[in-house]
């Protein structure tokens, strides 16, 4: 999803610098959040221009990143429309890697094998990137005393939310990565013609099959010879 | 090539039940049937009777709505000649024959000029990708390389209907699937009616698969025949609770 509903969600908490709202957001929502400057500058101006939000002091000179701004009435309406909407997202998502793995053919099985292994080291750092960061939340909520802090649980339900999904990853990628090596030592049968062709003799093969079998196959469209 | 066997018998002289016992089958052109039985079960007899090698007792086999029996002994020589190819479970390989001559003999025991012949023969043998096989003999060639060259053989004739005998029963199961995709397309390609037998059911991919027990063909539906053959429990005990009640 794009940053507009969830920017629009904390100016309602509270108005903002636009330069601090990417820091609220990755405090809030954890790292899949980073934005850079240049992101959010364009954020806050499309929102500004549909209503969405507007400048606290309307009246201060200078540009915007020296304002700050909150939600609008419409703005507040807009998130509540959001909020309501059914935005669970239960479709498979269609990878790239599983994509280059279906038509690798024999030729690339090593390719796709390393392609694989790299894979599976970036989800390995990621995770333990976002354990690290998850623990320190947790160290940190630890030491608020009897009173909890509320946006420390949620964030750490958000971190754990991509912890879960990443260990998921993981599983498949070396899952899959036990499966090419696998496949890439046997003597397999490809689906089609054109994974097993590339070679000259597999095209000369072809061409053959293709000749002899048109021959038998025109032959017999009058009835018997 | 529209093959019809209708009500097939065979009985030989002294056996105590028939080989084939009132088979009825339908091929027709593009398509693949797989026989699958037991060893005994009639399936060389089935094929040899469909390939014209062989008479029934009763019953009758026509190509293309001709009856076999109608047709005179050089017609019927002719006809097999031209229109069916056959690939034996026991092949009679001219050892000594280079792999090429090996395949191109149907067309130059047809008359066929040499040259031409032996183009066909290549052409044959690359379709079958069995081209590493040129310039050597039969005698040194492996299992597989063996089916792929008498396919190539049988397809040199370019037939309209291949009858094969158990083509993967020596190969490895790799190999074997690989030589019934290669009659597969045969069929799809060429539109060539393939009848092929095996003992085992699985060797029979990509074919309709029919099952011959002890000289008749088993009807799918008949849940109760296969729970027979299967010994499937559930199926077997059926019969005998009808018969308490």
């Amino acid at each position: 999803m794009s940053a507009k509903h969830a920017l629009l969600g904390l100016l309602i908490q509270r108005s903002s610098y636009p330069y601090e709202l990417g820091d609220r957001l990755l405090q809030r929502l954890g790292p899949a959040w980073a934005v850079n400057s240049g992101q959010l500058s364009q954020t806050v101006k499309r929102m500004e221009e549909d209503g969405l939000i507007e400048r606290v002091d309307p009246r201060a000179q200078g540009p915007k990143e020296r304002h700050v701004f909150k939600a609008t009435a419409s703005g507040a309406e807009e998130f509540e429309r959001w909020f309501a909407a059914d935005t669970s997202v239960t479709r498979l998502s269609r990878r790239p890697l599983t994509v280059k793995l279906t038509l690798a053919g024999p030729a690339r099985l090593s390719d796709a094998l390393e392609q694989i292994a790299a894979y599976e080291l970036q989800c390995a750092q990621r995770l333990t990137e976002l354990s690290r960061l998850h623990k320190s939340v947790d160290e940190s909520v630890a030491g608020q005393g009897p009173r909890v802090r509320a946006d420390h649980v949620l964030l750490r339900l958000s971190l754990s939310a991509d912890i879960f999904a990443l260990e998921a990853e993981l599983r498949w990628a070396s899952h899959a990565h036990e499966m090419i090596s696998w496949l890439a030592g046997r003597d397999a049968i490809w689906s089609s013609e054109s994974e097993r062709s590339g070679t000259a003799a597999q095209c000369a093969r072809n061409d053959a099959r293709a000749r002899l079998f048109g021959r038998m196959a025109d032959g017999r469209e009058d009835g018997p010879r | 090539m529209n093959l019809r066997l209708e009500q097939v018998c065979k009985r030989y002289p002294g056996a105590e039940r028939p080989a084939l016992d009132g088979v009825s089958l339908e091929l027709a052109r593009g398509q693949m049937i797989g026989i699958y039985g037991h060893s005994g079960a009639g399936k060389t007899t089935l094929l040899r009777i469909a390939a014209g090698l062989q008479a029934p007792s009763s019953g009758s086999v026509s190509y293309d709505g001709v009856r076999l029996r109608e047709m005179s002994a050089s017609e019927r020589t002719r006809h097999r000649r031209r229109e069916i190819a056959c690939v034996w479970a026991a092949q009679s390989w001219q050892e000594r024959l280079g792999v090429l001559e090996h395949v191109a003999l149907p067309l130059l025991v047809d008359r066929r000029d040499h040259r031409s012949a032996e183009r066909r023969a290549r052409e044959a043998l690359l379709a079958c990708e069995a081209e590493q096989c040129i310039g050597m003999a039969c005698e040194e060639l492996s299992e597989g390389q063996r089916q792929r060259v008498a396919i190539a053989r049988a397809l040199i004739s370019e037939p309209r209907l291949l009858i094969a005998d158990g083509p993967t029963s020596r190969l490895s199961r790799i190999e074997g699937e690989a030589i019934m995709a290669l009659l597969g397309s045969v069929a799809r390609e060429a539109g060539t009616a393939v009848l092929v037998a095996d003992s085992d059911a699985d060797a029979l991919l990509g074919a309709e698969v029919r099952y011959l027990h002890d000289g008749r063909l088993v009807n799918p539906a008949d849940t109760q025949e296969l729970g027979r053959l299967y010994r499937l429990p559930s199926a077997v005990s059926r019969p005998a609770a009808a018969a308490d009640a």
